[in-house]
């Protein structure tokens, strides 16, 4: 058994080291299941309330002290356009590197880390802006639709609005 | 960087300190200081700058503060007055040397007949007909045979092959008294680019010199450090009236660099067996015995010992010399104590120790000291009476963290500081080329440039200040006939001055000019547009706008100023770094620009306010007073905008909770108004709801992460961990507010 999972282990390094995999954080926003790339997470810490920020968008919700560091915090279900979350201390931050920024995205739970096959991505389908715009791609695991979060949109979106 | 460029590098770096000092010396000797001290120093720093340059081969540097130096030779001789002229034509040429070094550094080429003319002036006012030719400095890098064993007479290193071969011809005259010069290089010495060969062509214009250099123990080849001390010399000087001090004069700048011995010597001494030792060195007997035995011309009196020395000197000495030479070969004797006490070392020349330190690593320790005082001010903060009387031990433990963090952020803050001085220092160029490109005589005065400011702040204040500088010498002093006309002294003053006053540093600029003409400027700025057509301003207000950006009252565009950039850049220069401008001026009598800044922009004293749920800061320094709002007296302008009126004064009201969009259910009256100093006096009144205390703040960057947001100055922590925001006064009043006043 032992043996096993090492086998399977190596071979899930093997294929993330060829490129053919990738490695993603996934997390819940109601019953839908978003991915980022694990690399990119840097902590994931439960929510804690955020200083709000003066004139930003409503997804904004505030900045948080990341170990001196002031992240910004996005709440991603009003970034898709659902509202803003009714926040708890169920709710979680992740925090990612986006460039030269961190910045932490607000959402329901964590629920998996998932590997999945590049090659399996498959391209948004056109017709809503909001999700070809967010959103890299979409995979399917375990008979469920997981989007892929493009960190860049979301951090560009904040840009241009001023 | 090969090691060659590193002692370029060096030169240079010492260059700009010399130059500096030539500056200083020369602004004193202007205003009257004459003394020998400042004679000496300039002179000192001219030759430094001119022994680097021969040892790199700088041509034209040398040749040029070859002139300097002599006619600065002479005005400490005595031999040339030192008057206004003289004067003058050494300032010019002090910046004459640092576009030489500049040029030199840059490995620019400057026109052949760049600093000609001042050239001849030197020759004239000097009379360089009875110098010693040029060709001397003229370094060339001259592969030096070292013979060893082989030749009697060691290896003579000679300065001029005429000279030379004359040694040996010369006859001592019976009686003489001579010098005899033991020379040892530290390892120091190279590093500081000096050159023996300098130093011994001019130990040769003293009078005739006989150098002869001896090696020290050789490594093997693999590891021969090309930089290494491995010869020593030593040097007979003949010649009527050569002093000692003119021999330590030649050795001064490699002072404390090398073991030097001078020795006078009887070349015939009848009474005598010794050589006499001058009585001016501590030399015991012991040193002269030490000197006598590695020496080839001593090596009589070793030998010997009792009998007088014979006149001729010169077949003894060659008698001797291959057993000496024998003898230097093997490593020489190590020396005797006394001997290192009678020569001339360093002793006298103080070191300041310092290191080198990354700037990031020092803002690190700040950053860190920074957060570590505000940890500690929350912690005594939380101390209550009944605290304190449970736990006395922890309490008194408390109170002396909070003195030694106090005293830690001071240290750490010394770290950065800087006099302002190597700001205000390139300021006297700048004012010299402005007069001299406007026609206008003007002086410049400094006072106090041993104010310290942080470094990132002083390295922010150049811009500023040149500009400022600029505006004084091009709108402020008016020309030599204009100040004669108005009963003015010709000669215009700028005077910039730096003090420090409570938690601020205080840097003005002043001339005694013709003032803002604000009739013109509020003429112009209705022209462009800057101020309304209706608009009305006070005295004060029409002065400030100098600094609207686009803004200028030149008649003609100069290209020194006057193409409306300059004066705004100021004021964002200035508002980056939290500090403020303003200006003064009366007519006829001249302008007062005033910096005030920030000691260290570390740290932030801000008072801490309750907007809405969250918690916002305001900096103490743009905090005029708090009112209670009811005790406010509020007015509404006609557009239905609300005002406050304080002492005669309609004061723009900003809530900032309507402003941030923050829900408050205080009710309006229990509120407060925090009226707030902007730009140039102007006022700004922002309601908060509550007033929690004052505290010292770190300023977190919201740009990092994110983007700047208007009216947010940045962020801060507090001591719970959460991030408040930093109110942008300034940024809020110039920006409208977005919904309309409560």
């Amino acid at each position: 058994m032992e043996s096993f999972e090492n086998r399977e282990s190596g071979d899930i390094e093997h294929d993330i080291a060829s490129g053919n995999s990738m490695q993603l954080i996934a997390f819940m926003i109601g019953e839908q299941i978003y991915g980022v790339e694990i690399t990119t997470v840097r902590e994931i810490r439960a929510w804690d309330g955020a200083t709000p920020l003066p004139n930003t968008q409503e997804f904004v919700r505030g900045v948080i002290n990341l170990r001196g560091t002031i992240v910004p915090i996005f709440d991603l279900r009003a970034r898709f356009g659902d509202g803003i979350t009714n926040t708890t201390k169920n709710h979680v931050v992740v925090v990612m590197s986006v460039g030269e920024k961190w910045v932490g995205v607000l959402v329901d739970a964590v629920s998996d880390i998932l590997t999945i096959s590049k090659k399996d991505i498959h391209k948004v389908p056109e017709g809503d802006n909001m999700d070809s715009e967010l959103l890299n791609g979409i995979i399917t695991h375990d008979s469920k639709m997981v989007g892929l979060i493009d960190l860049d949109a979301i951090v560009a979106g904040v840009k241009e609005e001023s | 960087m090969s090691d060659l460029d590193e002692f370029k590098a060096t030169y240079f770096e010492e260059c700009s300190e010399l130059l500096l000092e030539l500056e200083e010396q020369f602004t004193a000797i202007e205003e009257g200081d004459h003394s020998a001290d400042r004679q000496n120093a300039v002179f000192r720093a001219i030759h430094s700058v001119k022994g680097g340059a021969g040892a790199f081969g700088f041509e034209k540097l040398v040749e040029f503060a070859h002139s300097f130096e002599t006619l600065l030779d002479f005005v400490r001789n005595g031999q040339v007055e030192l008057t206004s002229e003289v004067i003058t034509l050494c300032i010019r040429s002090i910046d004459l040397v640092a576009d030489f070094v500049g040029a030199a550094r840059d490995g620019e080429e400057l026109a052949d007949d760049f600093g000609a003319e001042e050239l001849a002036r030197f020759k004239i006012l000097s009379g360089e007909d009875e110098e010693e030719p040029m060709e001397e400095f003229d370094i060339e890098f001259v592969p030096v045979m070292v013979s060893v064993g082989d030749d009697d007479e060691g290896v003579t290193v000679s300065a001029d092959s005429d000279e030379g071969d004359s040694f040996d011809q010369a006859p001592l005259e019976d009686g003489l008294r001579y010098w005899k010069v033991d020379f040892t290089p530290h390892y120091e010495l190279y590093e500081r680019a000096n050159d023996p060969l300098l130093l011994f062509r001019e130990l040769s214009s003293l009078g005739e010199a006989k150098i002869t250099a001896k090696l020290l123990k050789m490594p093997e080849l693999a590891d021969f450090d090309p930089f290494g001390v491995y010869c020593s010399w030593e040097a007979e000087l003949h010649g009527d009236g050569i002093t000692e001090e003119a021999i330590l004069e030649v050795f001064e700048f490699v002072e404390g660099d090398c073991d030097l011995n001078i020795i006078s010597v009887m070349a015939n001494a009848d009474d005598d067996l010794m050589p006499q030792v001058d009585e001016d060195l501590i030399a015991a007997a012991a040193s002269v015995e030490e000197v006598a035995a590695s020496t080839h011309i001593n090596a009589l009196e070793q030998e010997s010992g009792e009998e007088p020395q014979e006149p001729d000197e010169n077949s003894a000495d060659k008698g001797l010399s291959l057993a000496d030479m024998a003898a230097e070969i093997e490593p020489p004797p190590p020396p005797k104590p006394e001997v290192k006490k009678s020569t001339k070392q360093a002793a006298k020349t103080p070191t300041v120790q310092s290191i080198r330190v990354d700037l990031e690593k020092v803002d690190r320790v700040v950053n860190m000291v920074g957060e570590l005082v505000i940890t500690q001010s929350m912690l005594t903060q939380q101390m209550d009476d009944q605290l304190r009387a449970r736990y006395q031990e922890m309490v008194r433990g408390v109170e002396v963290l909070a003195q030694t963090t106090r005293g830690l952020q001071d240290a750490v803050m010394a770290i950065r500081a800087q006099p302002v001085k190597s700001v205000f220092s390139r300021m006297p160029r700048l004012v010299r080329e402005l007069a001299s490109k406007t026609g206008k005589n003007i002086r410049l005065e400094m006072v106090g440039e041993h104010t310290e400011i942080d470094k990132a702040i002083i390295e922010q204040l150049s811009d500023p200040l040149t500009h400022m500088i600029r505006n004084s010498a091009d709108h402020g002093v008016e020309i030599p006939e204009k100040r004669k006309a108005a009963g003015k002294p010709e000669q215009g003053i700028i005077r910039i001055s730096a003090e420090q006053a409570g938690g601020n540093i205080i840097i003005s600029v002043e001339d005694d000019g013709a003032g803002i003409n604000r009739v013109k400027v509020l003429e112009l700025a209705r022209e462009r547009g800057v101020v309304g057509p209706d608009q009305q301003l006070s005295d004060e207000q029409i002065d400030e706008l100098v600094f609207a950006p686009g803004f200028s009252t030149a008649d003609a565009v100069s290209d020194i100023s006057g193409r409306g950039v300059g004066m705004d850049v100021v004021i964002s220069n200035i508002k980056k770094i939290g500090g403020s401008v303003h200006v003064r001026s009366s007519p006829g009598q001249g302008t007062k620009m005033l910096l005030r800044l920030p000691l260290t922009l570390a740290v932030l004293d801000v008072m801490l306010v309750e907007v809405g749920t969250g918690p916002y800061v305001i900096p103490l320094s743009s905090i005029v007073e708090t009112v209670l709002c009811e005790r406010a007296d509020f007015g509404y302008a006609p557009s239905g905008r609300r005002v406050l009126q304080i002492r005669g004064e309609y004061v723009q009201v900003i809530d900032l909770a309507v402003r941030f969009e923050m829900e408050t259910n205080l009710k309006e009256h229990k509120r407060f108004v925090v009226l707030c100093e902007g730009e140039g006096n102007s006022k700004i009144a922002l309601i908060v709801d509550r007033i929690i205390g004052q505290q010292q703040v770190v300023i977190k960057s919201l740009e990092e992460n994110f983007r700047r947001i208007d009216g947010v100055a940045g962020g801060t922590i507090l001591g719970d961990g959460n991030v408040a925001l930093i109110v942008d006064v300034q940024g809020l009043k110039n920006t409208p507010e977005q919904k309309s006043a409560a």
